[in-house]
């Protein structure tokens, strides 16, 4: 006998990521899901966001780490609350681990909660966790043709960094294709090039945190 | 690796659905896969094996059925498969467009006994 389903795959996951959206936004968290292969820069990253926002916004962090609490410890170092989730053997966050970690963050003292997800490409783009927006980063040693392979992210994503803008005279990237390559996933894909070492495009980053925080809080107002 | 997960998912729901029925075996499950979710089928089928042994579903064959990706042209109302990613109308050229299919990841129906 054949009985008709038609149910998503990911309904369960999507369910939960709903209640952590709800808890969010009672919160008042503009909540970012970054992403980006291992070795981007993720961590670089929020420790140079957790110095730019100093006394201006309160950062958050989960951060999904397969086997250690290194990048916890980097970025607790700032001061900041930072939830480390142990993945094990699992190559993403999903929803539900997301909310294990919520318990032990005071949300009500956060405005921007970012989690920092496992390094890959590919599965972290399929589970929503409650995030308000997808960023990801892509580094130039990477190579300027990943849009290409990991359409899903790249679609997925309202804004694409490209990190380590320093190194670039060093490798073949091209910038131009990487932008196009981007932009053809994802036309409206807001792009910013950033060196987390030598400090470039960090203020253009926060700029783009304060506006989506700004608009978040302007949505929460309306609802 | 994300298949393990999704297949866990596909056997959670499928039994579920089944008992509902009141049962005893799942012997196929039809699911629908949009290109964009990147699932490698083989690795799909391999992790459902896995995953539905010592369920109803052992031994339930699983049929992926994907769906390229496709869009709908908001400028000029045109219907059309987007070839390589070029996400743009093909008649009109117009980036205004949205996705109709390739984001898909559903179970269609399954057959129980």
């Amino acid at each position: 006998m054949k009985i008709n389903v038609m149910q998503d795959v990911l309904q369960a996951n999507d369910r939960i990521a709903e209640e952590n959206r709800q808890l969010f936004r009672k919160n008042r968290n503009l909540v970012l899901n970054l992403m980006s292969s291992p070795g981007a820069g993720k961590t670089s990253l929020l420790e140079k966001t957790a110095e730019k926002l100093a006394g201006k916004l309160r950062l958050g962090v989960v951060v999904g780490d397969l086997e250690t609490t290194r990048d916890a410890d980097r970025i607790s170092k700032f001061n900041i609350p930072a939830i480390q989730l142990t993945t094990g053997s699992a190559c993403h966050l999903d929803a539900n681990m997301v909310a294990s970690a919520l318990p032990h963050l005071q949300l009500d003292k956060i405005d921007i909660l970012v989690v920092e997800n496992v390094g890959n490409l590919v599965c972290p783009a399929e589970f929503i966790v409650g995030e308000d927006y997808k960023i990801m980063i892509l580094s130039v040693t990477e190579g300027d043709e990943k849009p290409l392979k990991y359409p899903l992210m790249f679609h997925e994503s309202a804004l694409m960094l490209i990190n380590k803008i320093d190194l670039v005279q060093y490798t073949n990237f091209n910038l131009e294709e990487a932008r196009a390559n981007a932009r053809k996933i994802n036309p409206d894909i807001d792009i910013i090039e950033i060196s987390c070492t030598k400090g470039t495009g960090l203020d253009e980053w926060i700029a783009w945190l304060e506006k989506h925080h700004q608009k978040k809080l302007g949505e929460l107002s309306h609802a | 690796m994300h298949e393990m997960g999704i297949a866990q998912n596909i056997v959670e729901i499928a039994v579920e659905a089944a008992r509902k029925e009141g049962a005893s075996k799942v012997t196929r499950i039809n699911l629908i896969s949009g290109e964009l979710r990147g699932i490698v089928p083989m690795q799909l089928t391999f992790c459902f094996g896995i995953v539905a042994k010592d369920t109803m579903a052992a031994g339930a064959y699983l049929d992926i059925e994907e769906v390229p990706v496709s869009g709908h042209c908001k400028n000029c109302n045109a219907d059309f498969s987007v070839e390589e990613y070029e996400y743009v109308c093909p008649k009109c050229g117009s980036p205004n467009i949205e996705l109709t299919g390739g984001t898909e990841l559903r179970i269609k129906d399954i057959e129980i006994e």
